[in-house]
């Protein structure tokens, strides 16, 4: 298993190198100026230009600059905005935390209201709960995820307060009248719900599939309760897509999620990044993407290791191929 | 709480679609009453006003360019001169008094004496002269150097062949000496700008990263914790302020992504001042009343509209083979509906522009271009005229633009109104990066990578609240910003004569002069003015955003002190 981990870690080597490459490339091929695009309308000279240029080493050579870049990435240091004048690392150092934050508590929704509720349509099949699971998941997964938050905020922030009812913070992650907690509750909803329904779905697929099989006939048969059945059995037979979903979800939602941020205000990477693409803020952008792409291969990671503990057939370090 | 909060929670997935319906019905207004105002309303202390903005790129002056940024930065700063927000004159801030030499070439500012930094350092003369090589030190990179172009030693400063500005002299602690490379009457009001004012150069060299995060000014505000970014910026009134006190204890600059997001914060009562989201504006102005100037907010008179210091226009080629003949230049500024396009595409949010200059500025006149107006009829004559009758022998012409932000129906519309007088249009949509930066490019009276533009949509902001800004920058046949390559030996001369002007009402006088006289030759199609769409609280009092769209944060006040 060691082996297996430090070979995954290894792999992550090339392809952060191919990442860079490819950023590298990115900016060059994108058009647009990032110096232009911070002056607006207006007309520069030549020779202001070129100083400015100058100033944040766009002068040289392109495989100088990537070198340049690769020396200091090494180093840890991202570079620097060319639009704010800071560091890249303090820029994600300040907004990531947010973004972890909304994330996890968005997953734990996922699991908790996404597993459940599949669980509870798989073993009560066609039954009351079964079609509400089903139905409400098809209403969701259809909803635009902005809109659901744009009705959220219209119904449990302004009609309540309006209604005279208990009302819910509408954006931003802290404020005077509100505990923090209450402001994550509709922005962790509304990223969740999409995903949330997913769960539920493959979850009751899933867990249909295993009852079926044989095995579960026999520990019916050799006098298990029902529940020890679906739990020890059942389940975890079962739980494999489901966490192969939530991990990449995870993943997803470690990258930012614009909509969920725009529409709740919250302060997350998201948004940063998409920002920092729209002004051509290359030095953000590339370190935006090389943070993300390190988050997302240590979830993936995490997910193939959890893998072999729900699944005894799935072994790592074997070497078999 | 948390109990009833958990049964909102439950309700979530139930309500949901029942939230729906309830925004359709959320569309029209609540009939709630606005309270009347005082006829006399007698300010009240204290209170933290909450005031809308998007991310600044930067709140240290050095580039101090955006309007995010300008906004905090207009708050901690104060520069030598100061313009009055609801009529744009100049008035001390810094400065006491000031004069140029004949020829304004050479300016003296003397300084209030005694006036603080928020560390307590009293001001000098010197702290203009650190701040001003600070931006136009080349290798600062700073986006704003452009204001100090006139200023004698800036051209070696931004090549890096000199550590100071030549034309900055501190002659002693309160009095400042700036010597121009050429007159520039209107130079008084260029040291207005937020972002020239003084700077602490001992706060910058003990940690410049630091003053980027909580830059220490000498304004009516200062800094009480660093910048938290993608939130907020916290501001507490500054008490040993040279001018008048604020009335309000502090100001909370609370940072959103867009308006959309700020102006439901707005309505749920967590705002003081906020950006009225698309489609909204009817609706808004019912509810809370419009302001009577259109720049000054108050209870029961909260939304206001005045037009800003910005003009969107098209630039006509006056050296294409087509675009030369000025009676068709003429005949396509007559032909174009200006209203319909704030109608339909902008929903009352721009206002039509009869002239480059829009109002706001000091000088500026209505229908100063007498052809820059809809009137079909006198579009065919000056088309008959120009030796296309009904548009007969005249060549298809392109209308270049940069896509996207509703431009596109701007340009179909404009297509359509020159057809139906005979003139055929095609539109060249192009995405703004390459457009503005490399397309637009104009090198020594040319256009950078092509001679074949000839319609062109571009838009121009006004730095200072003077004819000057627009009209040198964009009709000089030398400047870079003449898209239109607009060359008039006698508009040249004029407008020299007018930066040599140094008696203000004579000036003014010279430049609308100039102003009709380009006007003569329709280099340009005035389309628009853009126009403030925000809103106030029902407990703010007296504050004016200017057509700048500079917050006058330290006269306004609040009725309820406690929130």
């Amino acid at each position: 298993m060691l082996k297996y981990i430090v070979r995954r870690v290894l792999q992550m080597v090339p392809v952060f190198l191919g990442v860079t490459i490819l950023l590298f490339v990115l900016t060059v091929v994108i058009p647009g100026d990032p110096i232009a695009m911070r002056m607006g309308e207006r007309n520069m000279t030549d020779a202001q230009r070129a100083s400015i240029r100058k100033a944040l080493g766009l002068d040289k050579p392109l495989y100088q600059q990537y070198g340049d870049y690769l020396v200091r990435l090494s180093k840890g240091d991202l570079g620097e905005s060319s639009r704010a004048r800071r560091p890249v690392l303090s820029i994600f150092a300040d907004l990531y935390p947010n973004t972890i934050r909304l994330a996890l508590a968005a997953i734990v929704i996922e699991i908790i209201i996404g597993i459940g509720a599949g669980i509870i349509s798989a073993i009560k099949r066609y039954s009351f709960m079964d079609v509400l699971v089903t139905l409400s998941t098809s209403i969701l997964v259809s909803l635009p995820v902005f809109w659901l938050g744009l009705m959220m905020q219209l119904l449990f922030g302004i009609k309540f307060k309006e209604w005279g009812l208990p009302y819910l913070p509408v954006v931003n992650m802290t404020s005077d009248q509100f505990p923090p907690w209450a402001h994550m509750i509709m922005p962790s909803i509304v990223l969740a719900s999409v995903s949330t329904a997913y769960v539920a779905r493959i979850m009751r697929s899933q867990l249909l599939e295993v009852m079926n099989q044989d095995y579960i006939r026999t520990a019916q048969a050799k006098g298990l309760s029902p529940s020890a059945v679906i739990w020890k059995h059942g389940l975890k037979n079962a739980m494999i897509p489901v966490v192969t979903f939530i991990g990449l979800d995870l993943g997803a939602m470690m990258s930012g999620a614009i909509l969920t941020e725009t529409v709740f205000n919250w302060p997350g990477i998201g948004y940063m990044v998409y920002q920092s693409i729209l002004q051509r803020d290359w030095p953000v952008v590339m370190g935006g993407v090389i943070i993300i792409v390190f988050v997302v291969m240590i979830i993936n990671l995490l997910v193939d290791i959890s893998y072999a503990f729900l699944d005894p057939r799935i072994r790592y370090g074997a070497e078999s191929s | 709480m948390t109990k009833r909060l958990r049964t909102s929670l439950a309700l979530v997935l139930v309500l949901a679609l029942a939230a729906g319906f309830a925004g359709v019905a959320g569309c029209t207004p609540a009939k709630t009453a606005t309270p009347a105002a005082p006829a006399v309303a007698t300010p009240v202390k204290g209170g933290t006003l909450n005031f809308y903005i998007g991310e600044p790129a930067v709140i240290d002056p050095i580039d101090g360019q955006e309007s995010e940024g300008i906004q905090v930065i207009n708050q901690v700063f104060d520069s030598l001169v100061d313009f009055d927000p609801l009529t744009s004159k100049i008035k001390p801030a810094v400065a006491e008094s000031w004069k140029p030499n004949a020829d304004a070439t050479v300016w003296t500012f003397k300084l209030k004496k005694g006036t603080k930094f928020h560390n307590g350092r009293v001001v000098v003369a010197g702290d203009f002269k650190y701040a001003w090589e600070r931006i136009a030190l080349g290798s600062n990179a700073s986006t704003i150097s452009y204001h100090l172009a006139p200023v004698k030693g800036f051209d070696e400063m931004q090549a890096g062949t000199a550590t100071e500005l030549s034309g900055v002299k501190a002659i002693d602690d309160n009095t400042l000496e700036v010597t121009l490379q050429y007159p520039f009457a209107d130079f008084e009001y260029v040291v207005g700008h937020p972002a020239l004012a003084p700077v602490p150069k001992e706060e910058v060299e003990k940690d410049s990263k630091a003053f980027l995060e909580k830059p220490i000014g000498n304004g009516p505000f200062m800094m009480t914790e660093p910048w938290t970014h993608q939130q907020g910026i916290k501001l507490a009134a500054f008490k040993d302020y040279y001018g008048d006190k604020s009335f309000v204890d502090g100001v909370n600059f609370k940072i959103y992504k867009d308006d959309e997001a700020a102006f439901t914060d707005y309505k749920q009562g967590n705002l003081d001042f906020a950006t009225i989201a698309t489609g909204q504006i009817k609706a808004t102005v019912k509810q809370y009343g419009e302001s009577p100037d259109g720049y000054t907010m108050n209870p029961g008179k909260q939304v206001i509209l005045g037009s800003e210091l910005s003009t969107y226009y098209i630039w006509i080629n006056t050296q294409d083979a087509t675009t030369k003949n000025a009676d068709l230049r003429k005949a396509m500024a007559s032909a174009i509906n200006a209203q319909a396009i704030c109608d339909v595409v902008y929903e009352g949010t721009r206002v039509p522009a009869s002239g480059p200059i829009p109002a706001g500025i000091v000088g500026y006149q209505k229908n100063a271009w007498p052809n820059n107006s809809y009137d079909v009829a006198r579009a065919k004559q000056l088309l008959t005229k120009a030796g296309f009758p009904g548009g007969a022998g005249l060549p298809e012409i392109e209308l270049a633009f940069n896509v996207g932000r509703g431009h596109e129906k701007v340009m179909q519309l404009i297509q359509a109104d020159l057809a139906a007088v005979g003139i055929k249009v095609k539109l060249n949509g192009q995405p703004w990066e390459t457009y503005s930066s490399e397309w637009l490019k104009v090198k020594d009276g040319k256009f950078a990578n092509s001679d074949t533009h000839q319609l062109m949509r571009l838009g121009w902001l006004a730095d200072y609240p003077i004819m000057d800004n627009f009209l040198y920058p964009m009709f000089n046949s030398k400047s870079g910003d003449n898209k239109s390559l607009y060359v008039n030996p006698d508009v040249d001369a004029m407008l020299k004569t007018a930066r040599e002007t140094t008696d203000a009402a004579k000036r003014v006088k010279l430049y609308q002069d100039v102003e009709k006289k380009i006007g003569e030759d329709q280099p340009l199609i005035a389309l628009v003015n853009y126009r403030h769409v925000r809103v106030g609280s029902d407990r703010l009092h007296d504050l004016v955003f200017s057509p700048m769209g500079l917050a006058a944060l330290d006269k306004a006040w609040l009725s309820k002190a406690a929130k």
